[in-house]
This record gives structure tokens, C-alpha cells and sequence, in this order.
């Protein structure tokens, strides 16, 4: 190759990788927000044991406005319902959980038009109360992140104006509110994120994949030049 | 055993003749450079779209209160790999069209849309209008609220002929008929979400599928540009050509393996793009997201239409883009061919290609005063690189004659 021919190539393919780097990595001009996390909050957002403390928690202050099907947590107005145990199990699907070796039900993903049929009555109500219905937040930590669900709970005022969520953790009067609100995090965490093994496991089928391709596209390279050699082409 | 196989098959079909034929008699320049891969990269990624998408369709679930939690539930949470699957299919919806657009602009290069090659462009075009659909439609599915409000504001751009300076009445009825046409009533509901799903998983693909074979086989009849420019003689330049098989596929075979390895890099590592976190929360027609951009592969339009100041002439302006883009073979009429002989084009090919490139980008920003002004400035550069290409081809050619050249 030339000179000039190498220039075009060098500004033409530069020209190109940044423009996926910008589109595709890490976009330097677009418009967004940061809400960051303190060191604490993160140790114990990522602690995987922090999960099911968590889903106790969350069980014990989120429930009576929210909901958050994909782990079978329900608003705690409808499970009370006598009738709920039974619309679960004929309705919904088991919900499984490993622990100690052996599979546990956790709780009964129920779809969502025959859940919100039965919770018609709460579902308005609530509606009536905060003027509209609190979400469900079983996707919610892949929506908005850690950083936003932790300051939002701490202090829902100052990050949304006018939002109808109350503050439900005093750190004022409650040493432990911070942890508490880092817990439920981490457990809306664990219900997004699949558990460390899973992870692991996606980490090394990535590398093999990967490792498999790179491999694969040297010996083809090699062989060309061998073959191409070889013919006199 | 397998030989038996074989000859007992080309006993009834002929299968050696044919696979002598494509791929060891027919015959390749061996200047190929290397942007000449991308039509392989995109068949390849037409491919993985295909069979992910049909693991996809077995688990997804078109009905407005299903179609999120089958998305990110069924298909996420519950079915074995289909995270996988999902991830595949969205970082290789991203794939395809980055690779359709490299193709596409490697084709503006090297001028591969001249004689004789028109119709592999038009062709293309059609494969590339078909696939922008094919993309929209497919954005809808996972009924999020980027999806929602997405579709949304596309099926409202055809409401914006409403500000036609003249004639006002009966552009804002064609505006509203396509329009509702496109959401099936007024609100984006069951209708609009069946009608998507049904195109995007069914007619589209089909059509694509056929319009690819007739894009492979018109490369074929017509024969593969070259970087050079000229038609390379078959007879008396023999040694300026290489069989298909091994010397092409082995070469393109390497890359699509490294190119399958960048591929799983971002399906495994960085997906954060190709699903990005507001999708996560369930479409809400109350609840309109503060920042709704189309997908990258649009924004260029999208800023097109966005910095010019009359939605109308917005409007226009981008289908101009589009049409002017598949009337290539036309405005640049002479029959010199490849930027590397033609200094002007080039010149304009550069213009052309930053400029697509800067309106994308400006397309991610917040639209600010000073943004339209650089997007209208872009726009213009756009529409001077096609009005540009009628003179350029009448100089260049003149200068060709003047030093010699044959005709």
C-alpha cells in the first residue's frame, strides 16, 4: 500500500471506529444524569447476601403501595385476600429458587391482566390516594439504576419534585435507614441481575466464544496464505 | 460412503456443476480491498437475526399485557439462554444496519451503483428501506417505554405534512390518514402491537429474504466492482483474477470470524447499548419519557428533520435524502467510476460522509439553539454532496477526455 492509500485508510477507518466508540460506548454529548452512590451503599448493594434481608425489607415497607411480580411479591392488601393462595397457584407460575442443593417454590409469577383483575379494587384506591398507580418494580433496578433508587428512597422529594412517593426512611431518627434503603436496592438487584454463579458462567461462555472466533479467524488466515502460496495465485 | 452420497445426489441435481460454476469458475479481481467484506458481515448477520429471531417468536407473546413480561420475564428470566437470544438478536439488530451502512457508503465510494451494476443498487435501497421498517416494527415489540413512545412519535411524523405552506387542507388529511393507518386508530394499542409483530416477524423477513437472493444474484450476473474503476477483462487479464473459492472465502472467512468475535464481545459484555435501561419500564401512554430520540441508525434523519424550522420542509427534506439516495445512478452520470480516480468526488465522498456522521452524532445531543444551526449546516452539506454529483461527472469526465482518456 502507498502512502496516500494508507492515509485514507488510517482516517477513513479512524474516522469510522470513532464514530461507533461515540454511538455505541460512551457518548460524550448527550444529556444525562448522575446520581452517585456512596461507597457504603454500593458495598452492600453488591453483596449478594444483602438479598434476602432486602426482600424482607422491601416485603415490609414497599408492599402496601407496590408490587413486584417477577419475584412473587404482590401488594400486601391482595395476598391478604383469602382467595389469592389459590388464584396464584392455578394462574401463575412457580417461581424456583436453589438453595442447599434442592429447588424451593419462592413464590407464583402471576400474569399480569389476571393480577391486576383481582387487585382491581387496591389498584384504584391507591390510584385515588396518589393519583396514579404506583408502579410495580420488578424491572425497575435495569431501569433506573443503583444510584437513583438509593437517593430516590432516601429522599424521593429532592430527586423527583412533587412526586407522590412518601419518605419512608428517617435517618434523623433511624441510624439504620441508610443501610435498610441499600439492602432493598440490593435485593431489587437480585431479582435484575443474574446471581454471581450465573454470572461467572455467562463471563466464561463469553471468553470461549470469543476466544473460539479469534482462534478460528488466525488459522483461516493461515491456511489462506499456505493455500495461496501453494497455487501460485 | 460420502462420495457414494454425493455422486448419487449430482446424478439427479447436478450439485457439482453448480458449486464449479459459483464458486471455482467464477472469478474475483484480487484487488478487492477490505471494505469489500461487509456484504458477507451483513448475510452473516441477516442470518443470526433469523434464527434468534425464531427462538425469540416461541416465547414472545403480542398481546399488550403480555408483551413486556414475556420479554423480560419468559424470555429473560425463565426459558435457559434466553438472555442469550434476546442479546443476540438486539446487538445484531444494531450490527446489521451498521454493517448495511458501511456497505452502503463502500458502494458510494467505489461507485458500484454505475453501469452495470444500477440494479444491485436499487436493489440495495429497497433492502435498506425494508430493514429501517423491519427495525421499527421489531422496536415495538418489548412494549417498553422507548418502544411506546418511539413508535409513537414515528407514526406522527406524517401528521407533520400539516404544515404544508399551501394546500394545507388536504395535506394534513393525507398526514392524519398514514398516520392512523400506521397505528391502526387513534392510540397505540393491540392492534398497532399485532399488526407490528406480524410484519416484523413474518412479511418482512420474507421480503428481505427475497429481495437479498435477487441482490446476490444481480452482484453475480453483473459481476463485482472493482477499486480500481474499471471492468477487469476476463479473457485477456486473466491474471489479474482469482477463483471465488478458496481465495475470496477464506479471506472473507477469517474476518467473519473476527468480526463474529466483536460481535459476541458486545452480546456477552456490553449490552448496556442495545438495551438501554429506560426499556425496562413498561410502556405507560400517561407517561411521556423527558428525552425520546429514535435509535442511532435513524438519528441522522432524525436531525434532518429536527433542526430544519417548518416541520414540512423537515419532512421533505429526509425523504429527499432518501430518494436522492436511490437516484445515485442517475445524478452521477459519468462513467468514470471509484473515488480513487476521481479527485472531486472524493472531495464530496469526504463531505458527505463526515457529514452523515456529525448529524447522527448531533442527533444524541439536546436540541439547542446552536445544535439546529450546526444540523442545518450538515443538512446543507448532505444535499450539496448529491446536487454537486450532475456537475462533478461533467467535469470530470471533461478532463478525462481532455488528457487522453478513451471514452
Amino acid at each position: 500500500m502507498n502512502t496516500w492509500g494508507m492515509v485514507k485508510t488510517f482516517v477513513l477507518g479512524g474516522a469510522t471506529l470513532l464514530f461507533f466508540f461515540i454511538i455505541w460506548i460512551y457518548n460524550p454529548f448527550s444529556p444525562h444524569e448522575e446520581y452517585p452512590l456512596p461507597a457504603q451503599a454500593e458495598e452492600i448493594i453488591k453483596d449478594p447476601r444483602s438479598a434476602l434481608e432486602g426482600r424482607e425489607l422491601f416485603k415490609q415497607y414497599c408492599t402496601s403501595c407496590h408490587s413486584l411480580r417477577y419475584d412473587g411479591i404482590y401488594l400486601s392488601s391482595v395476598a391478604a385476600k383469602p382467595e389469592w393462595s389459590k388464584i396464584e397457584k392455578s394462574q401463575g407460575k412457580p417461581i424456583l429458587e436453589k438453595r442447599d442443593g434442592k429447588l424451593h417454590i419462592k413464590g407464583y409469577f402471576v400474569p399480569r391482566d389476571v393480577y391486576e383483575a383481582v387487585a382491581f379494587q387496591e389498584l384504584e384506591s391507591l390510584k385515588a390516594t396518589f393519583g396514579k398507580i404506583p408502579p410495580d418494580l420488578s424491572t425497575y433496578y435495569l431501569a433506573r439504576g443503583p444510584g437513583y433508587l438509593y437517593q430516590f428512597i432516601l429522599e424521593p422529594d429532592k430527586i423527583l419534585p412533587g412526586t407522590s412517593m412518601p419518605k419512608l426512611f428517617m435517618p434523623e431518627f433511624d441510624k439504620e435507614a441508610p443501610q435498610k434503603v441499600a439492602k432493598i436496592v440490593g435485593y431489587m438487584r437480585s431479582v435484575s441481575e443474574p446471581s454471581p454463579e450465573e454470572k461467572a458462567k455467562r463471563t466464561l461462555m463469553g471468553m470461549l466464544t470469543i476466544g473460539y472466533f479469534v482462534i478460528m479467524g488466525f488459522l483461516l488466515w493461515i491456511y489462506r496464505k499456505r493455500l495461496i502460496n501453494r497455487m501460485n495465485l | 460412503m460420502l462420495k457414494k452420497l454425493l455422486d448419487w445426489l449430482d446424478e439427479r441435481t447436478h450439485v457439482k456443476d453448480l458449486y464449479r460454476e459459483q464458486m471455482i469458475d467464477y472469478k474475483v479481481p484480487k484487488n478487492l480491498t477490505f471494505p469489500y467484506v461487509f456484504g458477507v458481515l451483513a448475510l452473516i448477520t441477516f442470518v443470526i437475526q433469523i434464527v434468534s429471531g425464531v427462538i425469540l417468536i416461541m416465547y414472545y407473546k403480542p398481546v399488550m399485557a403480555h408483551a413486556f413480561d414475556s420479554a423480560n420475564y419468559t424470555i429473560m428470566k425463565e426459558i435457559s439462554f434466553g438472555w442469550l437470544f434476546r442479546h443476540i438478536h438486539a446487538a445484531g439488530a444494531n450490527f446489521f444496519l451498521a454493517i448495511v451502512y458501511l456497505h452502503m457508503f463502500t458502494g458510494i465510494y467505489y461507485n458500484a451503483y454505475k453501469k452495470p451494476r444500477e440494479l444491485v443498487w436499487i436493489v440495495g435501497w429497497v433492502i435498506y428501506f425494508t430493514l429501517l421498517t423491519t427495525a421499527l416494527t421489531g422496536y415495538l415489540l418489548p412494549w417498553g417505554q422507548l418502544s411506546y413512545w418511539g413508535t409513537v412519535v414515528t407514526t406522527e411524523i406524517p401528521a407533520s405534512l400539516a404544515d404544508a405552506p399551501i394546500l394545507k387542507g388536504i395535506f394534513t388529511a393525507i398526514g392524519e390518514t398514514i398516520s392512523i393507518w400506521m397505528k391502526g386508530g387513534y392510540k397505540l394499542e393491540d392492534l398497532a402491537l399485532g399488526r407490528f409483530f406480524g410484519l416484523h416477524v413474518l412479511l418482512l423477513p420474507l421480503i428481505l429474504l427475497g429481495l437479498v437472493s435477487i441482490h446476490l444474484f444481480l452482484v453475480r450476473a453483473a459481476g463485482i466492482s472493482n477499486p480500481e474503476g474499471y471492468e477487469i477483462d476476463k479473457k485477456s487479464e486473466s491474471e489479474k483474477l482469482a477463483p471465488f473459492h478458496p481465495y475470496i472465502t477464506l479471506k472473507e472467512g477469517a474476518i467473519a470470524m473476527w468480526y463474529l468475535a466483536l460481535f459476541f464481545f458486545f452480546v456477552f459484555f456490553n449490552m448496556s447499548h442495545f438495551l438501554p435501561a429506560d426499556n425496562f419500564e413498561p410502556a405507560d401512554p400517561l407517561k411521556t419519557p423527558p428525552h425520546i430520540a429514535p435509535e442511532w441508525y435513524l438519528l441522522g434523519f432524525y436531525e434532518v428533520f429536527r433542526s430544519i424550522p417548518s416541520k414540512f420542509w423537515g419532512f421533505v427534506a429526509f425523504n429527499l435524502i432518501l430518494i436522492l439516495l436511490l437516484l445515485l445512478p442517475v445524478l452521477d452520470f459519468s462513467p468514470l467510476k471509484s473515488a480513487r480516480r476521481r479527485p472531486l468526488f472524493f472531495v464530496m465522498f469526504l463531505v458527505f460522509l463526515f457529514s452523515s456522521m456529525i448529524l447522527t452524532v448531533l442527533g444524541t445531543m439536546a436540541p439547542t439553539p446552536t445544535n439546529a444551526q450546526l444540523g442545518m449546516f450538515f443538512t446543507f452539506l448532505v444535499f450539496l454532496f448529491f446536487l454537486s454529483l450532475p456537475v462533478i461527472s461533467f467535469l470530470e469526465w471533461g478532463w478525462y477526455r481532455a488528457r487522453g482518456g478513451k471514452s
